[in-house]
């Protein structure tokens, strides 16, 4: 019986394995070459005879205050996102009739919109305001450029919390807005959680709207600078895989942290 | 007994809170969505480099322009290759995937954190990563062609304008198939094993109970990875920006590649505008109608 089974996962597990391998390879050169001196960089399968990590302290030498911009963008924005779209799913979730149907299917219709289009007046816009090259600035502008996609996200989570809830809330003399502050909000933890993920992800790997308005030290995140490091004229590579590996692993390590809420959170976004 | 008074009164209250949160995100989207979009169509109806006091009005020209450059109809078949790699490349890898190890496989955790961690990656890391894979010389690709002996068939991976487009896509495919993968395993744990069991029972093979029983029912998943696939092969930009900045002579180019390089390279802004507002044209004819899905589903489940 055993071996029946076993001979049936043969082949799925193989091709598996085979799958695998060549997902992580990129990942293990990576991070393989960030440990080369430069004169073993071109050997490029070998192990590292020593390791160097003089490649990280470049790495950090030239990016270590875009991290902490990429940081300081990401963490309020993603909470502002929260916010708002939880601010905008709760009455679409309740409302009945077509004025809450307009207004939603108007929202969602920014999901479709190429960042492009808005580019070019927004780098004005966000200049008169005074918020050109500042953190403040891409708060503004992630929270903003998040609407339709948290809007849908939350409109659905709550749409999913039992309206019982809610009516029974109201006979208990709960205003509306005390319903959403003490109540519904409390219980979305993991809507909120799962949506969280998303946007962090989202923002901060963010390359359009950082090279678009921020420009120096003060305010440019770790993908702008990545994006110049690779671009000049002699890449190196140990540099520059090191500076990689620490720009992707803030996001890395919370999905593997999140990852139930993450999967939990498509479940209800996608089961539907 | 309830106060039916009191209720009534509740929800004409409810009226008034709704509009009072909508008011946010409405703003936000008027001044950052409506606002930019009705700028931009304006803009691209004149003509300017982006310092000058005032723009000049030509009219339909940029767009008429437009209509007569190679180069403009070259990005435009390049989003189209790019939407129909992303409709089929990762959603199909990713189906896949999910299926093989949909059985309790062994090291099941580990191969679908393997699977997804570069989907976690920002464009930019995923852009140094693979022009280093596809170094002509020393990078992996080239490598392991030489060392099995086929070190004739390596090329310049992102130098040569034939070539450049599929190196492009197969950094793609490893970056995002992570998402449809998980999608799909997530669609596939939600499908009741009954229904697999019962299929089994009366005899369907594993290739018949896929194709007959789960597959149907992952539709919502489905319909999520393809509205996500088609929404990223309008937004394209980062990776291909970052890896070969549309070229060599511009054959990698995309819309939105073109037009950042047309208003921030060229400072011709007018024309920058025009290629976003066939871009938007384009975006919309092919995901509006997903959008129109997604918006009725509610109004289906308010009618249930």
């Amino acid at each position: 019986m055993n071996t029946a089974v076993a001979r049936r996962t043969a082949l799925p597990f193989s091709i598996l394995v085979v799958a695998a391998v060549i997902f992580a390879a990129p990942l293990v050169v990576a991070f393989l070459t960030s440990l080369k001196s430069p004169s073993e960089i071109t050997r490029v399968i070998a192990l590292p005879n020593e390791l160097y990590f003089q490649n990280y302290a470049i790495a950090y030498d030239r990016m270590g205050r875009s991290f902490l911009n990429s940081i300081a963008i990401t963490v309020p924005s993603v909470i502002f996102s929260l916010l708002v779209g939880a601010i905008s799913g709760y009455p679409l979730a309740y409302m009945r009739g077509a004025g809450g149907r307009v207004v939603y299917f108007f929202l969602l219709t920014g999901m479709l919109v190429p960042f492009q289009i808005v580019q070019i007046p927004l780098f004005f816009l966000i200049r008169s305001l005074g918020l050109y090259d500042s953190i403040p600035g891409m708060w503004l502008v992630h929270t903003a450029y998040s609407v339709p996609f948290c809007t849908f996200f939350m409109r659905n989570f709550f749409a999913s919390v039992p309206r019982s809830m809610y009516e029974a809330a109201l006979i208990d003399g709960c205003t509306p807005a005390g319903y959403f502050w003490r109540l519904l909000l409390p219980a979305s933890g993991s809507g909120l959680a799962a949506l969280a993920i998303i946007q962090s992800r989202a923002i901060w790997n963010d390359l359009l709207f950082a090279i678009t308005l921020t420009t120096s030290d003060k305010a440019t995140p770790v993908t702008a600078t990545i994006a110049g490091f690779a671009s000049s004229l002699q890449v190196e590579y140990g540099p520059l895989m090191a500076a990689t590996l620490i720009s992707l692993l803030p996001v890395m390590v919370t999905y593997l942290l999140f990852q139930k809420a993450f999967v939990r959170g498509l479940l209800g976004g996608a089961g539907k | 007994m309830p106060n039916f008074q009191l209720m009534r009164r509740k929800f004409q209250t409810a009226g008034m809170t709704h509009a009072i949160f909508l008011s946010l995100p409405i703003t936000l989207f008027a001044v950052f969505y409506v606002y930019p979009i009705v700028s931009t169509f304006n803009l691209s109806l004149h003509s300017w480099d982006g310092f000058s006091p005032t723009p000049k009005y030509v009219g339909l020209r940029n767009y008429v322009v437009l209509l007569n450059q190679s180069r403009f109809y070259h990005a435009v078949l390049n989003n189209i290759s790019w939407l129909v790699f992303l409709l089929l490349g990762p959603t199909s890898l990713g189906l896949l995937l999910a299926a093989l190890l949909d059985r309790g496989m062994k090291g099941e955790s580990v191969f679908r954190v393997v699977f997804f961690l570069p989907f976690t990656i920002p464009a930019v890391a995923v852009a140094a990563i693979w022009r280093w894979m596809y170094e002509p010389t020393s990078g992996l690709l080239t490598t392991i062609l030489q060392s099995v002996g086929l070190g004739g068939l390596a090329q310049n991976w992102l130098g040569d304008p034939s070539i450049v487009n599929f190196a492009l896509m197969g950094s793609m495919l490893w970056w995002t198939t992570g998402f449809a993968f998980l999608v799909f395993f997530a669609g596939l744990r939600n499908i009741p094993v009954e229904y697999i069991e019962a299929a089994r029972i009366e005899g369907a093979t594993p290739w018949q109970v896929f194709w007959k029983v789960s597959f149907p029912l992952l539709w919502p998943s489905t319909i999520v990875v393809l509205g996500m696939a088609a929404v990223d092969a309008m937004r394209l930009f980062d990776i291909v920006w970052a890896m070969t900045n549309g070229g060599p002579a511009y054959a990698s180019e995309v819309l939105a590649t073109q037009m950042y390089d047309t208003a921030f390279g060229r400072f011709e802004m007018g024309r920058a505008s025009a290629i976003s507002v066939y871009l938007l044209v384009i975006a919309g004819l092919i995901i509006m109608p997903y959008i129109h899905q997604l918006a009725k589903r509610v109004q289906d489940a308010e009618a249930e």
